[in-house]
């Protein structure tokens, strides 16, 4: 009973002072710097809500709301099939009825600036020379998203497979080896801390992840880069099939919003997801792209606060 | 006195026992709520058991290496005239309180391809990252203070009146060694042996930065639990408690071979002088 007694002692004062006035986001990972240091104290600036924040896979955060681990106020995942494979539907007890899409982003080619290769890396920035040829120098050490985790590793996948293409250079893809290569594939926080420390001369990353830290980056023309929905249709024609068995097939790099139903401060969820459907400047500031906000699910389950945001309907 | 203190037993066993039932609670909560026929069949998966194998391999490799190299360490610190002996003792305690990522982060960039150490040895394709060798780095950062500090603690509770005994009988500081320190410090050694077995086998941020290949088994567990959820992850953790009290039960056999049965916990060092 005592230690009980502590217990409530310690989460009592975070839970009832602060009820219904802070809002708990679960967030995909690589969002973390946009998060924390932009629309998080923005927000609290803007609303005098509180907000507390916590980065997760997309595919891990989705499993932690349907596992009821997590009851988040709001959702932003990665993928929109992050929201329809593993939250929506009666198969998965429709936790989440309906998102929307937040913002775009692109696979972006990051380098350590002091990696002895960096000078190749900015002759590649400034086109001069190709990137893959940088790549394929002895001795690089690049890294890339772990598929089975995380949407940006099988994206990566989808990247070097769509520059094969794209250059006509069939041997592109090979720098890859397996899909599940382990010299190359890590999750999101240890790949950045790889790069950033100067063990990898270079990863894949999405363009915010970049700007945030600051990294030098290689831009990729969209038609590979997976993020420009005008190249939707080229991008579908890719996909991979996870060792667990969930089938992914190529799309635009969009990020979504949704109010899953466990959420437990609707009011405030509300009032971030508003100030975050209408904070374009600030994700471009940190590398995102302003998109049309598209609902996915059901049309009618969207808050009605939320609907003037709207334009259009989502089609996978 | 053997009688008087029972109601002192009684208020310290009620607090102590609340405690307990918090430490063994979520254990017990698996137990219960175990999903046994779906459990055997994940663990018989082909990465799940190499998961397991890694884990297993990696912390043994570790803790021979702490204890062949931590043992002497803890001797030296307990017995020699140093100078700066305590900030050398204190320096001992600094892996405990860095942060487990930020441990990682430290070792990459000692370890890592571009690494000080690193570097020149991967130019000859040796590397100590991604593989068994950055698990064992990894390990040996976290574990072995919990080695060298029972260790210590163990030598110096040695009554110095006995080594100094046996030296007036002619032995050398190698026999006072195997003769007195040794075997009278060995339930505490043991002790510190099983712990940092035990921290070992859990060891999840600083090896996921260090080797995120081949998983190791708290890795392999993060990972299903990123792609399966709960489900995918429940039964990793049941392998997890499983091997570490599988150490616990070496570790107890081990100290009964050696004759301190009734003195060694596992998870203590109390000396002799419990009777």
């Amino acid at each position: 009973m005592l230690v009980i007694a502590l217990l409530a002692f310690v989460a009592i004062p975070t839970v009832s002072s602060s009820e219904d006035h802070t809002v708990s986001i679960l967030y995909a990972g690589s969002l973390a710097a946009v998060m924390e240091n932009g629309i998080g104290p923005a927000f609290v600036q803007a609303t005098g809500y509180g907000y507390q924040g916590e980065a997760q896979g997309s595919l891990g955060a989705a499993q932690m709301i349907r596992d009821r681990v997590r009851t988040p106020d709001v959702f932003i995942s990665a993928d929109p099939s992050v929201n329809q494979s593993i939250l929506m539907g009666p198969q998965n007890g429709g936790l989440v009825k309906w998102f929307v899409t937040l913002a775009s982003s692109q696979l972006v080619l990051a380098y350590n600036p002091h990696s002895k290769f960096a000078s190749k890396f900015e002759a590649a920035a400034a086109n001069k020379v190709p990137w893959y040829e940088v790549l394929e120098m002895p001795g690089v050490h690049f890294g890339r998203g772990d598929p089975r985790i995380d949407p940006k590793g099988y994206r990566t996948l989808f990247l070097f497979s769509l520059a094969g293409k794209y250059y006509h250079r069939q041997e592109i893809p090979g720098l890859l080896g397996d899909p599940l290569n382990p010299a190359q594939v890590f999750p999101e926080i240890v790949l950045m801390a790889r790069v950033e420390s100067g063990q990898f001369d270079a990863g894949i990353f999405y363009k915010h992840e970049v700007v945030a830290h600051k990294l030098p980056y290689i831009t990729l023309p969209p038609e590979i880069n997976l993020g420009d929905v005008h190249f939707a249709a080229l991008y579908a024609g890719e996909s991979y099939t996870t060792p667990s068995g969930q089938h992914v097939s190529g799309a635009p790099i969009l990020f979504t919003l949704t109010i899953p139903e466990t959420a437990r401060h609707r009011e405030a969820a509300l009032a971030f997801a508003k100030f975050l459907l209408s904070s374009n400047s600030l994700l471009n500031q940190f590398g995102l792209g302003s998109i049309d906000h598209q609902v996915g699910g059901e049309l009618n389950q969207v808050p009605t606060d939320l609907r003037r945001f709207n334009s259009g309907t989502f089609k996978p | 006195m053997n009688y008087r203190p029972k109601p002192t037993f009684i208020i310290f066993g009620l607090l102590g026992s609340l405690l307990l039932i918090n430490l063994l609670l979520p254990i017990v909560n698996l137990l219960l709520h175990a999903d046994w026929s779906h459990w055997t069949a994940s663990l018989m998966q082909p990465d799940a058991r190499s998961a397991v194998k890694v884990s297993i391999i990696a912390s043994a490799i570790s803790v021979l290496i702490m204890a062949l190299l931590g043992v002497p360490l803890a001797y030296l610190l307990a017995r020699a005239r140093l100078p700066l002996k305590r900030l050398w003792i204190s320096l001992v305690f600094l892996p405990m309180v860095v942060p487990d990522l930020a441990g990682g982060i430290l070792l990459l960039q000692l370890f890592g391809p571009y690494g000080v150490i690193g570097r020149p040895l991967d130019a000859r394709n040796i590397e100590l990252t991604n593989n068994l060798a950055g698990i064992v780095l990894a390990q040996l950062f976290v574990a072995s203070p919990f080695v060298i500090v029972s260790a210590l603690a163990a030598f110096a509770s040695v009554d110095s009146k006995l080594e100094m005994a046996a030296a007036t009988l002619g032995d050398s500081r190698w026999q006072i060694f195997w003769r007195i320190s040794m075997p009278l410090a060995w339930p505490g050694i043991a002790a510190g042996i099983t712990l940092a077995w035990i921290r070992a086998l859990g060891e999840f941020g600083t090896t996921l930065i260090m080797a995120y290949n081949p998983h190791s088994l708290p890795v392999y567990m993060w990972v299903k639990f990123e792609t399966d959820g709960l489900a995918g992850a429940l039964p990793a953790a049941f392998w997890l408690v499983l091997l570490a009290a599988v150490a616990v039960t070496v570790s107890m056999f081990l100290s009964r071979l050696t004759g301190y049965a009734d003195v060694v916990t596992p998870l203590g060092q109390t000396g002799g002088k419990l009777t």
